[in-house]
């Protein structure tokens, strides 16, 4: 069976301490957010991690949430890009095909979850970070959209391996994203929703604490999360404590 | 471009006549309608050339960004380190890894490492420096070396294991002092373990399998002597037990990144952790919660009577409620662990802090138990090895900056230590330093220190490098990381320890070994020896490739001796002191580590500069967090720059409005602050050290770099404050108050 990537972040795991964020970076050529960068507002993170507080000081929480693109099966990024750079794998991947795009940023502005990620500039390093970057991913020149790929290079090549394998499928775990692999505290588990018997569909079917973010746009995120909890607030309408 | 595809300039074309690209190909009848199909055009998700893979290679080796020593893996590929991850097997971060060890290869290919040896050309500090050959660069050193018998200070962070004996060993022959840097408040938590448990290895927490977690004030989380190890914890601890998850409350000055996963926050006022701790052991006895007489033992010498929560609430800035209901909580744990660290131990009274937290768990029987404080066992090493050794306090580095002052030293030797950095310009060492016959850096990065020295020798990274080390602490049995080199060295530098060895020999001195590396398999063949761990070969050169292989040893069995019932050696109750009339300067200052740069030793790093802080999510500066009333009184906001006034110093750096502080205290992150240490570090942001009082710990004389008072004044200028809040389109937010959801409004 055709896997179906997907995702489940563990908001009452994340201690937001961002491994995720330089391991994709690492992993993903992602160029450096200078401090230019930053002031324009312009800082590339294909997982990024968002802190909101809720309540006052000093009944105050500072909550977590780590965000990928949710590589949504009814993505809207999609339809729109004239060019048809954003498409769908057939493993439910939503994928940027930089030498098709051509910078309209359709697809951006089509993004809800905002993780999709225009380069202004030209990506530059120092001469000597170039033997850094990995060989298996594109640098992605100015003027392109790039995105979380769900490290679609270790699929392949967790594929490829399987094929000469005598052709067998591939086992869970097998192939994991860089963000999921760093994660200290594994709040973040990658895996085949399609498997049953993979780790990540299995939290995804027996949680009670799971939902997906604007959900109600219809969309289909594969990306899960396990919702935060927190034994003082009210109990809200069908929400179990712990 | 494939038979019966688009040429793309058709494409476009077309595409230029229609709006309505996506719907083009249906609309217009051509082809079968299916992207898929109808564009071959190269895609990075199946790409022909990606198909043919080069062969990478992984191989096990430890991290040495921060002294936890968790092990890593590490792709290389074509001669090129690419990818660190975290080394599945090591039983200290089991294939996790922080931001910091991802950046390990940015130090190894950083465009302003030292490539080779450099000769001092200009002043002292000037930075002027001339290339030189490592031929001239080691007879200059062993010249200097020979000359300065007993008159030679070796700058070190702790060294144990392998490196402490060649680095021992070097001091010997060259009769040379030895002192080691590492942050402060480091040393006082040594001395409470040793107080408190007897051990001088640090312990680790069974999180794993504790009900309940009190933690005053350590970021065991995000910087606190072994993040990764607690973080693998944390996670079970949470959700690892199917009917039970883990309860987290926090008592401290700051919401620090860990307290803001806790799942309450009690807000104290800074130095009081043990205070609360006392009269948290009072009610527990008073109420009959747990044993008088356990009560008696773990904390002797101290009339617990005298520290009601009524008597301590006002110091501490709580209410005798919260107090006897933090101790109700910890009494009820089945089992509750009590944790103390970070700027909790940087006070005056930092020892009495952390070991009346510590000795709380021997009230509810937690030490050496499931699911509490489990004591590390001594390493593995032979007895000519050094063990854990604490870095030097403050009270004992004055003594040293003395001896420098009256020209004592005429050859001072620093490798892998910041102490002009690290330590507060009012120590006067960069000043001392100047008195020095001369200064030889082994150093990788022109950092604060290093541009004090005379002759500048390259040094490996840590991914160049042979290595192996002990994590302190360790997973609660004995363990060993092999370090080895994964990548040849990218510029001419050579091994810490090979330099010393190569110029020992060179000064008349020559050490017991060739090279490093003839150290390090000395040391896995005395593993060997012990016929135990979780590698077996039947002769020395498969052993060592086992180990290699496995990315070092591990002896599941090996714990520590059975744990004591009390704390072998009192510690006195002590009051914080402030420096700094509350009058004159009524907040208290509070530097703390930095989640990325930690204490500035990863500054030189472009993703950890760029990598958001948690609470404030700014990158790339240097900031103070106030209280939204405290900045409403000042009348400043987000980005107004500031300037901190304390009787030491001032320095100006703009405010960040962070709702989340407490009222009476200005949080300024250390990290920044650097006069060199590379492109991306210099000149940015300011050390919070430089406003700190030189006021010590009073048992351990270490710095109590928490134990300031500060005034902000506004300065009516504003800066835009790089951050990365309001990044995100949908949450635009420059300038403006930072969204809150309050329950109830909405």
């Amino acid at each position: 069976m055709t896997p179906r990537w997907g995702m489940v972040i563990d908001l009452d795991r994340c201690t937001g301490c961002q491994a995720c964020v330089v391991a994709c970076q690492a992993e993903n050529n992602v160029p450096i957010n200078t401090e230019a960068i930053y002031l324009q507002h312009r800082a590339i993170q294909w997982i990024r991690v968002e802190r909101y507080w809720e309540g006052e000081f000093p009944n105050i929480k500072a909550r977590y949430i780590p965000v990928p693109c949710m590589h949504c099966s009814e993505a809207p990024c999609e339809p729109v890009c004239p060019v048809y750079a954003t498409y769908h794998t057939p493993e439910g991947i939503n994928m940027q095909v930089y030498n098709r795009c051509i910078g309209t940023r359709y697809c951006s502005v089509n993004c809800h979850w905002h993780v999709r990620f225009f380069n202004f500039w030209e990506p530059k390093w120092p001469e000597s970070l170039h033997n850094q970057l990995n060989p298996d991913v594109s640098v992605r020149s100015r003027g392109v959209m790039e995105k979380c790929t769900f490290c679609i290079q270790r699929i392949n090549h967790a594929e490829q391996n399987a094929r000469l394998d005598n052709n067998r499928p591939l086992r869970d775990g097998e192939v994991n994203t860089a963000c999921a692999q760093a994660c200290p505290t594994r709040a973040i588990v990658f895996g085949d929703l399609n498997d049953p018997e993979s780790e990540v569909a299995k939290i995804a079917n027996t949680t009670d604490r799971g939902y997906k973010v604007l959900a109600e746009l219809g969309t289909n995120p594969s990306v899960l999360y396990l919702k935060k909890i927190d034994p003082d607030a009210p109990a809200e309408h069908g929400a179990e404590s712990a | 471009m494939r038979k019966g595809a688009m040429r793309r300039r058709d494409f476009l074309k077309l595409v230029a006549t229609s709006t309505t690209g996506a719907v083009l190909f249906t609309g217009c009848g051509i082809g079968d309608g299916d992207p898929e199909t109808e564009f071959k055009i190269e895609s990075p998700a199946l790409n022909p050339v990606d198909l043919v893979y080069g062969r990478d290679n992984w191989y096990a080796t430890a991290c040495q960004e921060c002294p936890a020593g968790c092990g890593l893996i590490v792709r290389v590929f074509e001669g090129r380190a690419k990818k660190v991850e975290g080394n599945p097997d090591f039983p200290v971060n089991l294939g996790a890894t922080c931001a910091r060890a991802q950046a390990a290869v940015q130090e190894l290919y950083h465009p302003d490492r030292i490539a080779q040896p450099l000769r001092l050309s200009g002043a002292r500090g000037s930075g002027d420096y001339q290339a030189t050959s490592w031929d001239d660069a080691l007879a200059a050193f062993a010249t200097e070396l020979g000359g300065a018998r007993g008159a030679t200070l070796i700058i070190t962070p702790p060294l144990a294991g392998p490196l402490g004996q060649v680095v021992a060993s070097f001091a010997e022959a060259f009769d040379a002092q030895q002192v080691a840097f590492e942050p402060e408040e480091r040393v006082v938590l040594r001395e409470a373990v040793r107080r408190v448990f007897g051990t001088d290895t640090l312990p680790t927490i069974d999180l794993a399998r504790a009900e309940f977690l009190l933690n005053f004030s350590a970021d065991f989380l995000h910087s606190w002597i072994s993040p990764v190890q607690f973080s693998r914890a944390y996670g079970e601890f949470r959700h690892g037990r199917a009917d039970l998850r883990g309860t987290y409350w926090h008592v401290g000055p700051q919401m620090n990144g860990s307290a803001a996963s806790a799942d309450r926050w009690f807000p104290i006022n800074p130095g009081t952790e043990g205070l609360v701790a006392l009269a948290m052991a009072q009610v527990m006895v008073a109420e009959g919660l747990v044993d008088q007489a356990a009560a008696a033992r773990a904390y002797p010498g101290i009339t617990l009577a005298d520290y009601t929560p009524e008597r301590v609430a006002e110091t501490a800035g709580i209410s005798a409620e919260q107090i006897t209901e933090l101790a109700r909580r910890f009494a009820q744990g089945t089992p509750s662990v009590a944790i103390a660290g970070t700027t909790a131990a940087a006070h005056t009274n930092g020892l009495f802090n952390v070991a009346a937290v510590l000795a709380l768990n021997y009230l509810v029987g937690s030490v050496g138990q499931p699911g509490g404080i489990i004591l590390n066992p001594s390493a593995p090493f032979g007895a000519d090895v050094p063990g854990p050794a604490a870095g030097l306090a403050y009270r004992d580095w004055a003594g040293v900056i003395n001896d420098l002052n009256s020209g004592r030293y005429r050859l001072v030797i620093v490798h892998g230590a910041n102490p002009v950095y690290g330590l507060p310009a009012a120590s006067g060492l960069r000043e001392a330093l100047g008195q020095a016959g001369k200064i030889v850096a082994l150093s990788s990065f022109l950092d604060d220190t290093t541009l004090q020295a005379d002759l500048i020798l390259p040094v490996h990274t840590s991914l160049e490098s042979w290595g192996l080390q002990a994590p302190d602490p360790g997973p609660g049995y004995q363990a060993v990381t092999l370090q080895q080199p994964v990548v040849n060295p990218f510029v001419d530098s050579r091994a810490f320890a090979d330099v010393l060895i190569q110029a020992a020999s060179a000064a008349g001195g020559a050490l017991p070994w060739e090279s490093y590396e003839a150290v390090i398999r000395a040391a896995v063949e005395e593993l060997r020896g012990l016929r135990r761990g979780n590698v077996e070969a039947p002769d020395a050169e498969q052993y060592f490739m086992a180990v290699q292989a496995q990315g070092g040893w591990w002896d599941s069995d090996a714990t520590a001796d059975e744990a004591p019932t009390a704390p072998a050696t009192p510690t006195p109750v002590a009051e914080p002191e402030y420096a700094g009339d509350p009058g004159q300067f009524p907040l208290f200052l509070l530097p703390y580590p930095s989640n990325a740069l930690g204490y500035g030793e990863t500054a030189h790093l472009p993703w950890l500069q760029a990598l958001p802080d948690p609470m404030t999510t700014a990158v790339w500066t240097t900031w103070v967090e106030l209280n939204p009333a405290t900045a409403d009184r000042l009348g400043v906001e987000t980005g107004d720059v500031v300037r901190l006034v304390t009787p030491r110093g001032s320095e100006e750096m703009p405010v960040y409005v962070n709702p989340a502080a407490h009222p009476d205290v200005a949080a300024v992150p250390m990290g920044q602050g650097h006069t060199d240490f590379g492109r991306y570090a210099k000149g940015r942001g300011v050390n919070p050290l430089n406003l700190v009082e030189p006021a010590t710990e009073a048992e351990t004389g270490a710095l109590a770099w928490a134990g300031t008072r500060v005034r902000v004044e506004a300065t009516g200028r504003k800066v835009r404050f790089p951050r990365f809040e309001g990044q995100v389109p949908a949450f635009q937010l420059e300038e403006a108050p930072i969204v809150q959801v309050i329950p109830g409004t909405h």
